[in-house]
């Protein structure tokens, strides 16, 4: 795993371009002339850059331990495929490296005008019984799970 | 099978007749335009609303009848398409009370008696909503959706709720838990997603319209592929209050409808702020119905002066030739009707399909952590609590989803949430300049819906950047918040008569009345195409 893993990172750059001309087969003269642009860029950028945004120390996935953090159990030819899948598209989510975003803020959603937020109050909600009938274990006032202690 | 597939013209056999407005179409495309102005002899615009609307008021037909023979058709149909998850057993019910509200003499709602469809990931009070997922099979909303909530009010009859790819994330339906949904056009063939049931139906006349919705073209792309009307509003003129969040910065309700005018009523209906998302808007909502203007009425060309960019990028290699000439004839069609055409170029264009995969994989896994097994939906039995939440959600989620989670959970990761999140936020604004920059220069732009027409079941299924690949259209207009409709424009050769092909409209934020009123022009004086899918087998 960890010898895939790395040699992974070492093809990353050839394969991730290979990619980029599937998706964007579409690329006409102008755009791959965009494309160019921008990795030139990145590659004047990319000497200034502090380590988190070189595509070249970005790990690949490692697909057991995310699946942990985002508490999914995954069978063993699970964690096969969602790694092939995953490395393929973290390999095309690269390209993004190879763009010129210095000084650019980033917009977290579509502009928006401010002000909309409702009072902080507490409602009644009137259909309780609706709610507390979706509860997969109930008891009395209380949802029912597992012990939340570990052995260790 | 396909050999036993009737023209499309046959449709008008089945027993929805009265409704359906096929013949007005072929009728409006066929006619030349008229030069009078004479206001006696403009003819009001296609509509099922508005056609349901009338033959209730005059006692042509009951809100009863015209429920039964959609419910008839819903039967008839469903064994091939599969485009609805639930039918409602109330559907029936609600009509007869419209009924007795006409008797009483009592004021209709301007939705009375419209059978609307509901995509399965907007909540509905009391009736399956589930997200095409496991992990919610079988839960029941204890409250209706914002825009749900307006349609009953206003007269609607939600009919049930319709098919899509889990959690709204894929493009071909195929990612349901339950069913795959079939095209109208061709039952081999995908109906395009993730709002894909709620496409299919409204082009196999099973409802007159539907909810869908829209995080990277997920209304805009099946609307493509069956040759409806998709629209998609501006980020904030709909309520997300009640639609079960993918990707919460993107996503927005969207409706579909047989014609321009049915698709901007609905939206009509539902638009506006509303206290329980603070995201909505408090914008007013214009009358859409203002735009919905004959071509009768013109004297000279309708669209005159309306200057029209075409994004140079989505008509390059790489994009379908049937789907290119289709753009490039609906542009021309668009300069015939007095419109200044221009290319634009939006240098960013091709940076927004890795920037949204990389914001909306990361919000969904943030997202959809809440379900998690215990406060509802299915949970999986464990001695121990994490194990509870990992089986529930092993259980629970699908392929795709588990993978776009699994992707977020990456792109979040500490150390790399600047290469990857924050970045793609910053081409986020790169986007949003470039096409604010087009829209100053220009009322709207056009493109296609989609690089192709609908493919066959299975194509794409497990290659997800060919998948991915097809979203190229619609991405960044989500990312941008921008509105945009899509309409059938032509069809390619396909199917057993061709396979409908959409031209993408946008316009600037908040002015889905522009695109309303270029589109109503553009549907009316369409010609040669009535875009109505072939009968289906078995049904006649």
């Amino acid at each position: 795993m960890a010898t895939r893993a790395l040699l992974s990172v070492i093809s990353a750059s050839p394969r991730r371009i290979k990619i980029e001309t599937s998706i964007f087969s579409s690329s006409s003269l102008s755009s791959s002339l965009q494309l160019q642009r921008y990795s030139r860029k990145a590659h004047r950028i990319a000497r200034s850059f502090s380590s988190d945004t070189n595509p070249s120390v970005l790990q690949p996935p490692d697909v057991a331990r995310l699946a942990e953090t985002a508490r999914i159990s995954l069978t063993p030819a699970e964690i096969e495929e969602c790694g092939t899948k995953l490395r393929q598209v973290t390999d095309w989510f690269g390209q993004l490296q190879q763009v010129d975003v210095n000084s650019v803020e980033p917009a977290i959603r579509a502009e928006m005008e401010g002000g909309n937020l409702r009072e902080d109050a507490p409602e009644t909600f009137e259909n309780r019984e609706s709610i507390r009938a979706s509860i997969p274990s109930f008891d009395e006032a209380y949802l029912k799970v597992p012990k939340v202690l570990n052995k260790e | 099978m396909l050999s036993t597939l009737q023209p499309p013209r046959s449709l008008s056999l089945l027993p929805l007749r009265r409704f359906h407005c096929s013949k007005t179409i072929v009728s409006a495309a066929s006619s030349s335009p008229a030069t009078t102005s004479d206001a006696a002899s403009v003819s009001p615009p296609q509509s099922q609303i508005l056609t349901t609307r009338r033959s209730l008021l005059s006692g042509e037909t009951t809100a009863s009848e015209i429920a039964k023979s959609y419910l008839s058709r819903i039967r008839l149909t469903e064994p091939q398409l599969k485009c609805f998850l639930h039918v409602s057993e109330n559907a029936l019910k609600d009509a007869e009370e419209i009924d007795q509200r006409i008797a009483r003499g009592e004021e209709l709602g301007p939705l009375a008696g419209v059978i609307i469809g509901v995509k399965d990931n907007i909540c509905t009070e009391g009736m399956p909503s589930t997200a095409a997922s496991r992990i919610l099979e079988h839960y029941r909303p204890p409250f209706d959706a914002t825009a749900v909530k307006k349609i009953k009010e206003l007269g609607g009859i939600v009919v049930g709720k319709t098919n899509m790819d889990e959690f709204g994330m894929g493009s071909t339906t195929e990612a349901s838990a339950f069913q795959v949904t079939a095209n109208p056009w061709d039952l081999t063939r995908v109906p395009g997603g993730s709002s894909g049931g709620s496409a299919a139906a409204v082009a196999a006349r099973q409802c007159m319209v539907s909810l869908g919705s829209d995080t990277g073209g997920s209304v805009r792309q099946p609307a493509s592929f069956c040759g409806v009307v998709g629209l998609k509003p501006t980020y904030g003129r709909v309520s997300r209050f009640g639609l079960m969040a993918y990707a919460s910065s993107l996503d927005v309700i969207g409706c579909f409808g047989s014609t321009v005018a049915d698709a901007g009523m609905l939206l009509h209906a539902i638009s506006g702020y509303d206290r329980f998302d603070s995201t909505s808007s408090k914008q007013d909502v214009p009358e859409f119905e203002s735009q919905f203007l004959s071509v009768d009425r013109f004297e000279s060309k309708p669209l005159k002066g309306v200057k029209v960019g075409v994004i140079r990028e989505t008509l390059e290699e790489g994009v379908d030739s049937g789907v290119r000439s289709a753009t490039q004839e609906a542009a021309s069609h668009l300069e015939a009707l007095g419109c200044v055409l221009t290319e634009v170029s939006l240098p960013s264009f091709s940076l927004g399909l890795p920037a949204y995969y990389v914001i909306a994989s990361s919000e969904s896994s943030s997202n959809l952590s809440r379900y998690d097994g215990v406060r509802y939906g299915n949970q999986v039995m464990a001695d121990e609590l994490n194990k509870l939440y990992e089986c529930s959600r092993g259980e629970g989620f699908g392929g795709e989803v588990k993978m776009r989670i699994l992707m977020g959970t990456y792109a979040l990761s500490a150390g790399y949430y600047d290469a990857y999140y924050k970045r793609a936020q910053q081409v986020r604004t790169l986007i949003r300049k470039d096409f604010k920059a087009a829209l100053e220069q220009n009322d709207i732009l056009i493109s296609p819906a989609a690089p192709s027409a609908a493919y066959k079941i299975g194509e794409k299924k497990n290659d997800p950047l060919a998948m991915y690949a097809g979203d190229i259209m619609t991405v960044n207009v989500n990312l941008a918040g921008l509105p945009a409709i899509v309409l059938p424009c032509g069809l390619v050769e396909g199917g057993p008569s061709g396979l409908p092909v959409g031209l993408q409209m946008i316009g600037a934020v908040f002015d889905e009345e522009k695109l309303l009123k270029v589109g109503h022009i553009f549907e009316q004086t369409l010609k040669g195409s009535s875009f109505l899918p072939p009968l289906l087998p078995n049904v006649a």
